[in-house]
């Protein structure tokens, strides 16, 4: 899949970011090709929710650019990065416990329609298209669409927010943190099937994980981080699960990287 | 955060709706109580029934309900308006010195009322969100700015006798009846339900109750849309001011002292949360109905005002604690909630 002549759809250079004086992500590059998945791997605190909310416009960094399609861009809000197609499930799913699925899946560019001039919310239409997402793109029906987020299952509520995630049409770039942290096995399954759908429809994946199983599953390659600093870069097909354990826990190290 | 325990079986409905009486306890809670305070007056008093007593219990509710539609967005925002009725006062004392002392037009005077009204909530919008100052202790220091420029305006002097529509708006009779503050409260709280149903003001305030890291992440600007809650508000509590203001066809500087408690109170028994992210515009009409009506029953008992309050204080923590125990979830939330309802009524 991922050839040395393709130019990269996303290329991220030199990213750094601070906390205070914390340096959570030290100049990382990052590059994604179309239709790629990449998964990002390394030990809690290594910097990889920091870089990934970097790119979707979560976070501004202090240093480095990020170009699309070898142009640079701007991404200073979720709005910037949702207008350029890249989307993000995020570790905490980023859900309201107190809407509905639709009503999550909606939020933020929610459907409108106009009554006497006023553009207001299109509930009715917002429930049939989130179910309809839900169904056909995600493979979950939720039994009853107007439960608050609250009340769903974790599998559920990832659901929702990976139908917030895929319903815009453009979708590009994927982000998802942790995609499976709190899935059972066949919520699992069904998970890392769609991220193959997913990937055949030629949208590039940036997954992150700790389980090396489903890193070595769906990736084509895999970023190792340590300390905020890219550690490791692999191709899933010419590397093993003992060789990525070792960049992330630092039993090999990587001079040129580090 | 409710993580199921792992499925073998996939997405597997771990629960259904909630059963009727918890999705519409918000409503119920008050409503029940409404019933059984109506059948105790029917027994006791019945003249409490009379259509003008009726009548004078939906005058007394009326200021309630306008000022409720924005506390009820406001503190779904999961925040709080301690000002409000220094902001009615205010906005109360300009427009009638415009129009006394200036000899400004009614109409103008009106509208100044709303855009002092609207200006004050836009500050105390901009104090929390700019200068991160907490809900409860931006709006509590406010109301001491706003009161404070009022005095200082009015001098202790009461301003009276305003040309129409003032008066009609405050204690008029729509044929000859029906209050007219209490239409116009009804027409709010009706606009109230649309915006929180079917507008990204009313879904925002959920969204930043309910989680506001969340709502952040969907890309909602949170600053921008807790400005405008609270400038809401603020307009709200300047047509407040007018209609407090034509009540009794007079104002003053320290007119209006109990409003903001009393509103946080009907919106509270009403259901709206005070963790934010849940409210309903319905609700707080029945709880501002409800404590009119019980504030009423007391007076029609001959009961001593320091006894209203203490039903007031009671009345609150029994349906707060009334809904929150049916309300799934953890009893101590419920307790929490009561026990912060009571504190705020206490200070009333
Ligand atoms: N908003 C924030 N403010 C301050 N420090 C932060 C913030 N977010 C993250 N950090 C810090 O930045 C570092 C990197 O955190 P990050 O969340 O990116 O790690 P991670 O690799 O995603 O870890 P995990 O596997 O546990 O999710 C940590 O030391 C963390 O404490
Ligand atoms: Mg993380």
């Amino acid at each position: 899949m991922v050839t040395g002549t393709a130019a990269p759809m996303l290329e991220m250079r030199g990213i750094t970011k601070y906390f205070g004086g914390l340096c959570a992500v030290s100049a990382v590059d990052l590059d994604l090709m179309p239709g790629e998945a990449l998964a990002i791997v390394g030990d809690n605190g290594a910097g990889k929710s920091t870089l990934i909310k970097v790119l979707t416009g979560v976070f501004e960094p202090d240093e480095g650019e990020i170009r699309l399609d070898g142009k640079p861009v701007s991404i200073a809000s979720r709005r910037d990065a949702r207008a350029l197609g890249i989307e993000a499930v995020y570790q905490n799913l980023g859900l309201v416990d107190t809407l509905d699925a639709p009503g999550n899946v909606f939020l933020g560019h929610e459907l409108k329609r106009p009554v006497l001039g006023i553009p207001f919310l299109d509930n009715r239409r917002m429930a049939r298209e989130a179910a309809r997402v839900l169904q056909e793109n995600v493979g979950i029906e939720l039994p009853n669409l107007r439960e608050p987020a609250l009340h769903l299952s974790g599998g559920q509520r990832q659901a929702v927010a990976i139908a917030r995630a895929i319903y815009s049409t453009d979708l590009r770039v994927l982000v998802m943190d942790e995609p499976t942290a709190a899935l059972g096995p066949e919520e699992t399954r069904n998970t890392l099937a769609l991220m193959q759908r997913l990937k055949a429809q030629g949208i590039a994946l940036i997954v992150i994980s700790h389980n090396l199983e489903h890193v070595f599953a769906v990736a084509d390659r895999v970023m190792v981080m340590r300390g905020g600093r890219r550690v490791g870069l692999r191709t899933t097909a010419n590397s093993t699960k003992q060789e990525v354990l070792g960049l992330i826990v630092a039993a090999l190290d990587e001079p040129v990287a580090a | 955060m409710s993580v199921a325990a792992p499925t073998v079986d996939g997405a597997r409905p771990r629960q259904r709706g909630l059963p009727w009486p918890q999705r519409y306890v918000n409503v119920l809670g008050p409503l029940v109580m409404i019933v059984g305070l109506s059948l105790f007056m029917a027994v006791v008093h019945p003249p409490y029934f009379r259509i003008s007593n009726l009548m004078i219990i939906l005058q007394d509710a009326s200021l309630y309900m306008v000022l409720a539609m924005g506390m009820t967005l406001v503190i779904t925002g999961r925040g709080i308006d301690l000002s409000v009725g220094a902001i009615a006062a205010l906005s109360a004392v300009v427009m009638a010195m415009l129009i006394k002392d200036l000899g400004v037009s009614v109409g103008i005077g009106m509208a100044a009322a709303v855009l002092v009204g609207l200006a004050c909530g836009t500050a105390n919008g901009l104090v929390i969100t700019r200068l991160h100052v907490p809900d409860l202790i931006a709006t509590l220091s406010m109301d001491l700015v706003f009161r404070g420029i009022a005095l200082v305006l009015a001098a202790g002097v009461v301003l009276s006798q305003f040309p129409e529509p003032i008066p009609f708006l405050g204690r008029g009779r729509v044929l000859d009846i029906v209050p007219m503050p209490a239409l116009i409260g009804l027409v709010v709280l009706a606009i109230g339900w649309i915006l929180y149903h079917y507008t990204p003001l009313g879904r925002y305030a959920i969204a930043i109750g309910g989680d506001p890291e969340a709502a952040m992440l969907a890309g909602i600007d949170v600053r921008r849309h807790k400005i405008y809650q609270y400038m809401l508000m603020g307009g709200l509590a300047g047509l407040t001011g007018i209609l407090l203001t034509g009540r009794l066809n007079a104002i003053q500087a320290t007119s209006g002292m109990g409003l903001t408690l009393h509103t946080i109170a009907a919106v509270v028994v009403g259901g709206t949360s005070l963790f934010g992210g849940r409210g309903s515009m319905v609700g707080s009409l029945v709880g501002v109905l409800l404590l009119s009506m019980v504030v009423n029953a007391l007076v029609n008992l001959r009961l001593d005002f320091f006894w209203q309050q203490v039903a007031a204080g009671v009345i609150i923590i029994a349906s707060v604690g009334f809904y929150s125990s049916l309300q799934a979830g953890p009893g101590t939330l419920g307790r929490r909630l009561a026990g912060l309802a009571g504190r705020v009524q206490a200070r009333a």
